[in-house]
């Protein structure tokens, strides 16, 4: 059916792989030390964009508020810090179950409405999470929180290490990245394609839509609260800046410009946006201005994200 | 006792009754055609037996099952299927994928996200089979859309019968065929009622005379008539409403 | 809390929810005939409070200084309209959010360059800066008395120019059923062109009568964007009539949600608890009237189209 990629494309994922893993041993020499960081923070939102590209892409929901799971990921591990844990997987672990069931709720909900009306109701729950964290004056409210103390990842390492933290999310990274292309070509994954190109005869093929949505809508909630957890072990700070409705926009974006429905879309996007950005910064503090124009650009002249540009005429996969 | 048994179904959009206390039942093995000019409810009737619009009253039981109320997924799994008018296929994938996720839908469970589809041996031999039966098998890689229009009412009607349905509803699956096709679509619904029965509507007199075992007449919402082919040929009523403004055009 | 501060607070919300009517009329408007989203809104606000702020500073003239803002942000949105708007029509909503986001963007660096990163400060006509006396014992905000005059001045006026002109008829026509509207020759380009001018004007109008009592800063458009969405999806999409029962609603709720439940819950609840649940309920009370609404009816509440 399909054409079976050359070895080139095969082994580039492994290669990409390699040598970020290689990255901080060798930033060193090469005076790079402050991109670890840069990456590392890069492929955490990759994880968020890449569960946002599930529901988005693959589902069909536009939903302009997953940055709340975000928040709602990183304040269980401010929560659990400020009550004296101190195991960086538990903390993880707990960030992704209670995000997971915030999803359950919202996305009970905010799946009974569909088209712009699931668009602002996602919006609306993610407010409200805004509003909740911001008038949580036990984590500093609107000033945030910071974490002081290291979380233990076991046999002596700690989050503190910015070496080690790197390679546990790039780990995490990848293994999430691999379960999204299995996903992606299980029944899973199309069923959720079929529901997005047609849902009235999923419908009538016995698809049971709305538990397959809301699945979908879960499981994409619990790993933006993964991404919102190690974020919060990254900036060893959270605040309810984290869930502003722009972080979600800008998710939306990242996704949006990489590709919808592809799998390098959510880690393209990312890469270019938060990249240009920094770029960007180096020369200029006007660096907002020309990434609006590159979304209007893209927005009609690469509709179907920069990955697309990269393809031939085979179809989406 | 009958297959499947609609009883006082009824259905209004504000003042407008389009369906108003239908009753009829579908025996095993038949083929029940429904006739009726445009507007007379056959449509929605459909839409309401398929479950993917609400009733407001009246009550559905498919082989002792009572299928009232519930969602359309839930009549699929205990054996009803349907077809559309407007041909309803996933036009950007292949006829393979679409079978596949036909197939998928009858085979347990959809949630599974850790197994390649592709590697699902019994997924793909039920799919290569069903394209076989529908003469669909030269085009597997082709995408839906650009399929032939005869081909995509095949595939819609694969479609339907891949859930393994005791009941298929077919709304006008000859809509728009040229005679060969036509003619294509006949003989393969003959073969199809070994497997199930079929709720047949369709404005193709000719075929409904050679397939139907039984038909009913519906105007305005109501049943008009119900009876074998030949009594409904020859109902007066029936000739007034329906068959006539047919023969003089 | 007394009479007299309820009656202040309600005062308050009134003119809040007439101010978001001036910026949601304009979006239900777009998104009714257009089925347009257009997020950058709210940067049109900020334009029109901005440019009031600099005029009203450079010139005195507070009068002249909203027409000023309105005229200058009439002529951007204009060119936003035929640059980029325009041919986001008949793509779907989430390019729409993405390009109108790309404006949102380049308008906040905009503004930045030209005025500089902190926040303007924008005065009160010196005439309406004290307060008049409504009641014995009530004074009031003379410039928030303006507020509300002009907002009910202007909520009639758009009343009367949807239904009872040619121009309004032709939009009614486009919100309700946009594809008859255009079998029956009506050239529903140029009243969008009209009806986008309109909503930047009101948008304009809004931001620069909040900025004396709002911060004139960047953002502040991203800020005021999110009420006035909630105010279209309560009303119902397309439906003027409904963006302005729903606005003085949200303005009310969220006004009452700030001033009234904080005392309410210190009363009830220990002072510690009280302290956090109060604004954090405050500020998610219209979102949850939202949702009330959404439930009871999924189309708002005066849905334009049947």
């Amino acid at each position: 059916m399909k054409r079976a990629p050359g070895w080139l494309a095969r082994s580039l994922p492994w290669l990409l792989l390699l040598s970020l893993a290689l990255f901080p041993l060798l930033a060193p020499s090469l005076d790079l030390d402050y991109y670890v960081g840069f990456i590392r923070h890069l492929l955490i939102v990759m994880m968020a964009a890449t569960s946002l590209n599930f529901i988005l892409g693959y589902g069909g929901m536009v939903a302009l508020g997953h940055s709340g799971f975000v928040g709602v990921g990183a304040y269980t591990v401010v929560a659990l810090v400020d009550g004296g844990v101190t195991s960086a997987w538990g903390a993880w672990l707990a960030a992704v179950a209670v995000a997971g069931a915030f999803a359950a709720v919202i996305g009970a909900v905010s799946l009974r409405t569909r088209g712009v009306y699931f668009l602002m109701i996602t919006l609306a729950f993610s407010q409200m999470l805004h509003h909740l964290a911001v008038s949580l004056s036990a984590y500093g409210g609107d000033d945030g929180y910071s974490l002081h103390a290291p979380l233990l990842l076991g046999v002596g390492l700690d989050d503190a290490h910015p070496h080690v933290l790197y390679w546990v999310v790039l780990a995490l990274a990848a293994l999430l990245f691999t379960f999204s292309c299995r996903l992606a070509v299980s029944r899973f994954g199309y069923a959720l394609r079929g529901i997005r190109d047609n849902e009235t005869r999923m419908a009538a093929l016995g698809y049971p839509i709305y538990r397959i949505k809301l699945a979908a809508f879960i499981g994409a909630g619990a790993v933006a609260g993964l991404a919102g957890a190690l974020l919060a072990s990254h900036n060893k700070f959270v605040s309810p800046s984290v869930m502003h409705w722009t972080e979600s926009a800008t998710l939306l974006v990242m996704v949006v410009i990489g590709g919808l429905g592809r799998r390098w879309g959510g880690p393209a996007g990312v890469a270019l946006w938060l990249t240009l950005a920094e770029v960007l910064k180096l020369y200029t503090e006007y660096w907002r201005w020309p990434m609006g124009l590159l979304l209007v650009l893209i927005v009609f002249l690469a509709p179907k994200g920069v990955v697309s540009l990269f393809e031939g005429p085979r179809r989406a996969g | 006792m009958s297959l499947f048994s609609a009883d006082g179904l009824f259905k209004h959009f504000g003042g407008l009754v389009a369906v108003d206390r239908v009753s009829f039942a579908v025996e095993p093995g038949e083929i029940h055609a429904l006739i009726g000019p445009n507007g007379a409810g056959k449509t929605t009737l459909i839409n309401l037996i398929s479950g993917l619009l609400p009733l407001d009253a009246g009550r559905l039981v498919l082989d002792g099952a009572d299928l009232t109320g519930l969602p359309p997924y839930q009549r699929v799994r205990r054996g009803l299927s349907r077809c559309f008018q407007v041909t309803s296929v996933f036009g950007a994938d292949s006829v393979f994928d679409n079978l596949m996720l036909a197939v998928q839908a009858r085979a347990g469970s959809s949630f599974r996200c850790l197994r390649r589809r592709a590697a699902e041996g019994s997924l793909r031999e039920s799919a290569l089979a069903l394209a076989q039966k529908f003469g669909l098998d030269a085009a597997l890689d082709r995408a839906a859309a650009i399929l032939p229009h005869g081909d995509q009412r095949k595939l819609d009607v694969a479609l339907a019968l891949a859930t393994r349905p005791k009941l298929l509803l077919l709304d006008e699956p000859l809509a728009g065929m040229g005679p060969e096709d036509s003619a294509q679509m006949v003989a393969l619904l003959h073969r199809l009622r070994t497997e199930t029965a079929i709720l047949l509507v369709e404005h193709d007199m000719d075929a409904v005379f050679q397939l139907a075992d039984r038909i009913s007449v519906l105007d305005y919402g109501r049943v008009l008539a119900s009876g074998d082919v030949a009594s409904i040929r020859d109902h007066p009523e029936v000739q007034a409403v329906y068959l006539g403004t047919e023969a003089s055009g | 809390m007394d009479a007299i501060f309820i009656i202040e607070q309600i005062l308050n919300g009134l003119g809040y929810g007439l101010m978001l009517f001036l910026l949601a009329a304009g979006l239900t408007l777009v998104f009714g005939i257009m089925d347009t989203m257009n997020l950058a809104h709210g940067s049109l606000y900020m334009a029109g409070a901005y440019i009031a702020a600099q005029v009203h500073q450079a010139s005195g003239s507070f009068v002249g200084a909203v027409l000023a803002a309105i005229a200058a942000t009439v002529l951007v949105s204009w060119l936003l309209e035929i640059l980029i708007v325009r041919r986001l029509y008949p793509r779907d909503h989430l390019a729409q959010v993405i390009a109108t986001f790309g404006i949102i963007l380049i308008a906040d660096d905009g503004v930045k360059a030209l005025w500089g990163p902190s926040p303007l400060l924008a005065s009160m006509p010196t005439a309406l800066a004290g307060p008049v006396q409504l009641l014995a014992e009530l004074p009031y905000s003379a410039y928030r008395l303006l507020l509300l005059g002009a907002g009910l001045l202007v909520a009639a006026g758009l009343y009367l120019l949807v239904n009872h002109t040619r121009i309004g008829m032709l939009v009614r026509a486009g919100a309700s059923n946009r594809a008859m509207a255009e079998l029956m020759g009506v050239r529903v380009d140029r009243v969008f062109s009209f009806v986008f001018a309109l909503g930047a004007a009101l948008a304009a109008l809004a931001g620069a009568l909040m900025g004396p009592i709002s911060a004139v800063q960047i953002g502040m458009g991203e800020a005021i964007l999110i009420p006035a969405l909630v105010v279209i999806v309560i009303g119902g999409i397309g439906s003027v009539r409904g963006a302005f029962i729903a606005a003085l609603l949200v303005g009310l709720v969220d006004t009452a949600g700030r001033a009234f439940l904080p005392p309410l819950l210190r009363a009830v609840l220990p002072p510690a608890l009280a302290a956090d649940l109060g604004p954090a309920l405050a500020g998610i009370a219209m979102y949850l009237l939202m949702a009330a609404v959404l439930i009871l009816k999924p189309a708002g509440l005066f849905p334009a189209r049947a």
